[in-house]
């Protein structure tokens, strides 16, 4: 017998074949494989085809992308990894309702609980199922343009110069996955139909963002920009990757941490409350 | 032994969902009654390990029931009452999702789970999709599941709930080829008191979170035999006291005043000596009828007060 564990894996597997079985989510997956091309293309560009170099700038400032941690543009994998996000929030708002919702519409909890695994389990392998998505969508292909980087530049020290950069992608992806994944499965597990899941989920997320550029433009407060919960996790992600575009932002960056940091805490306690609440036996 | 409980209790805030539960049972098959609220949801999330008990003790298949909730369900087989469908899986997918969940290594999981849905008769329909199964063939799916990594104990929450006549037969019939077959363990939980007298062989009837009865059903039917109906007439005082004082017992009789009761006869008496002693109280009796007492008449009379009204249980 394998440890409960493993049921972890298990759940998650599943959740990513009923994911990989609706063919509304390919144009999602595949909108994030084109976002991935483009990089690639662009990297090959300028570090392969014998281009002027006021083109090759043109494009680079076009994408926003340095492959450097230090220069003063954002860190091109970052970039990415931000655009492939909406891609994220997309296929989360949608994914939602088929990995955690019917769950609990459908009374599949009681299934998965009376086997060999726990409530924790079931938790885990929903959250890893959906940081699974969202780590095919982000962390791998960045990782991906970073080693093409590496490999099409000669010798090794882009290599040496930039270990730094896989280690913020990994952090900053976990960042991405936990905070995401925390948050969907929870909220899919109190609203559980599709379209609430859509409607609450994307505004969630892009609300408090406008509602958030409002005040900070009414009051002069950058305070008031930690409402939004993208660029919080953005300022997070800079922690990682060591720059930012102002200093302000530094300070700033903490705040938001703190603050994603017990939102995700919140959500989680909801979710396990939620259930911890599901009767088995019914 | 397939398990022993000593006075295990179980409260709920103030609500005392099962009080000073005793109950030893052999390997077999046992139906578990009672109405709603009886405490037969409790006592099967302690039995699945899900819920601990408040007091008390007990073991399950040699388990701990405080302490070993994973281990004892792996080694129990359980097919919950709900649809509980995974959506867009295949029949073979969720049965070898389910012995996954149970330990099962994923390859032997896989191989169980054409074998088993094989055997609930699901072969041709393992690779079609869960939203394509009928009622009748996700129950058969929902067993296969829970059959999936050989439990020595099933423990089916209303397998033939919501089956329309031919596909309950079907379950039935499923269920007895499987009992008699791998002579596993299995613990019934239904309303459907007709389900339990065709598939078990002993019974615990739950009452307001109390044993109210159990053991062999074969035993219980026995007992009825010196078990009459009677119906009488101008009784005097003297009858049903005086049939007492002879051994006789009243088993039930719904309003004192009422000229009908069921009543034991005492061992050594027949038919006649009731007759006679009517005779000798001026009571006249008009019908006497014996017996036949099934389990859904057991249970009306074990939880009458409560059960006044409730047709459920008669379907």
């Amino acid at each position: 017998m394998r440890a409960p564990v493993r049921g972890v894996i298990s759940i998650a597997r599943v959740a990513l074949i009923q994911v990989l079985r609706r063919k509304t989510y390919w144009i999602l997956l595949g909108m994030g494989l084109a976002q991935f091309i483009m990089f690639w293309s662009v990297i090959y560009a300028v570090t392969q085809l014998q281009l002027p170099a006021p083109v090759q700038q043109n494009i680079l400032r076009e994408f926003g992308f340095s492959a450097q941690m230090d220069e003063q543009r954002d860190n091109g994998y970052m970039v990415f990894m931000e655009r492939q996000s909406v891609v994220v929030l997309i296929l989360l708002a949608f994914s939602g309702s088929l990995l955690v919702g019917s769950d609990f519409r459908q009374r599949t909890l009681p299934f998965y609980l009376s086997r060999r695994i726990g409530k924790r389990h079931y938790i885990a392998g929903k959250l890893l199922a959906v940081s699974s998505l969202i780590l095919f969508l982000t962390v791998l292909p960045a990782l991906a343009l970073f080693v093409e980087y590496g490999a099409f530049t000669s010798g090794w020290s882009y290599w040496r110069e930039s270990w730094r950069i896989p280690i913020a992608v990994l952090a900053y992806g976990g960042v991405l996955c936990l905070v995401n994944s925390v948050w969907l499965v929870s909220l899919s597990a109190y609203l559980q139909r599709a379209a609430p899941i859509a409607i609450t989920w994307s505004s969630l997320l892009i609300m408090p963002g406008r509602l958030g550029d409002y005040l900070w433009k009414a009051s002069d407060n950058e305070y008031w920009r930690l409402l939004d919960p993208w660029r919080d996790m953005r300022l997070i992600g800079q922690l990682f990757f060591g720059k930012f575009r102002k200093d302000f932002d530094r300070g700033l960056a903490w705040w938001a941490l703190t603050l994603i940091a017990a939102l995700t805490i919140v959500a989680f306690i909801a979710l396990v409350r939620r259930v911890r609440a599901v009767d088995v036996v019914e | 032994m397939l398990l022993d409980l000593q006075k295990i209790s179980r409260q709920f805030g103030s609500v005392q969902a099962l009080r000073e539960v005793t109950l030893q049972l052999e390997t077999g098959t046992i139906g578990l009654v009672g109405n709603n609220g009886a405490g037969k949801s409790t006592l099967l999330k302690i039995l699945l390990g899900l819920l601990p008990p408040s007091s008390g003790t007990g073991t399950i298949l040699g388990f701990d029931i405080r302490q070993t909730g994973l281990q004892l369900r792996g080694r129990i087989g359980y097919m919950p009452e709900a649809a509980a469908t995974v959506p867009l899986l295949k029949g073979v997918e969720y049965v070898a999702l389910s012995g996954d969940l149970y330990g099962m290594p994923f390859r032997d999981a896989r191989r169980r789970a054409h074998e088993v849905l094989n055997y609930c008769g699901l072969g041709e329909l393992r690779y079609r999709r869960l939203d394509e199964y009928s009622a009748g063939n996700l129950q058969r799916l929902k067993l296969a599941a829970a059959l999936v990594h050989d439990p020595e104990l099933l423990l089916l929450d209303e397998p033939t709930n919501g089956l329309d006549p031919a596909g309950r037969m079907s379950m039935l019939r499923l269920l007895e080829d499987l009992i008699a077959e791998t002579g596993k363990s299995l613990i019934l939980c239904t309303h459907l008191l007709k389900d339990v007298e065709r598939l078990c062989k002993q019974v615990v009837v739950l009452h307001q979170g109390t044993i109210a009865k159990s053991g062999p059903i074969d035993e219980m039917t026995r007992a009825a035999e010196n078990r009459f109906e009677v119906h009488w007439r101008d009784a005097s005082s003297e009858f049903l006291p005086r049939f007492r004082s002879s051994g006789g017992t009243v088993l039930h009789q719904e309003v004192p005043s009422d000229a009908t009761a069921l009543v034991a006869l005492p061992e050594t008496w027949q038919a006649k000596q009731l007759f006679e002693l009517a005779a000798q109280c001026g009571t006249v009796i008009t019908r006497l009828r014996e017996d036949d007492e099934d389990l859904e008449r057991l249970f009306m009379r074990l939880t009458a007060k409560e059960t006044k009204g409730t047709q459920e249980l008669t379907a």
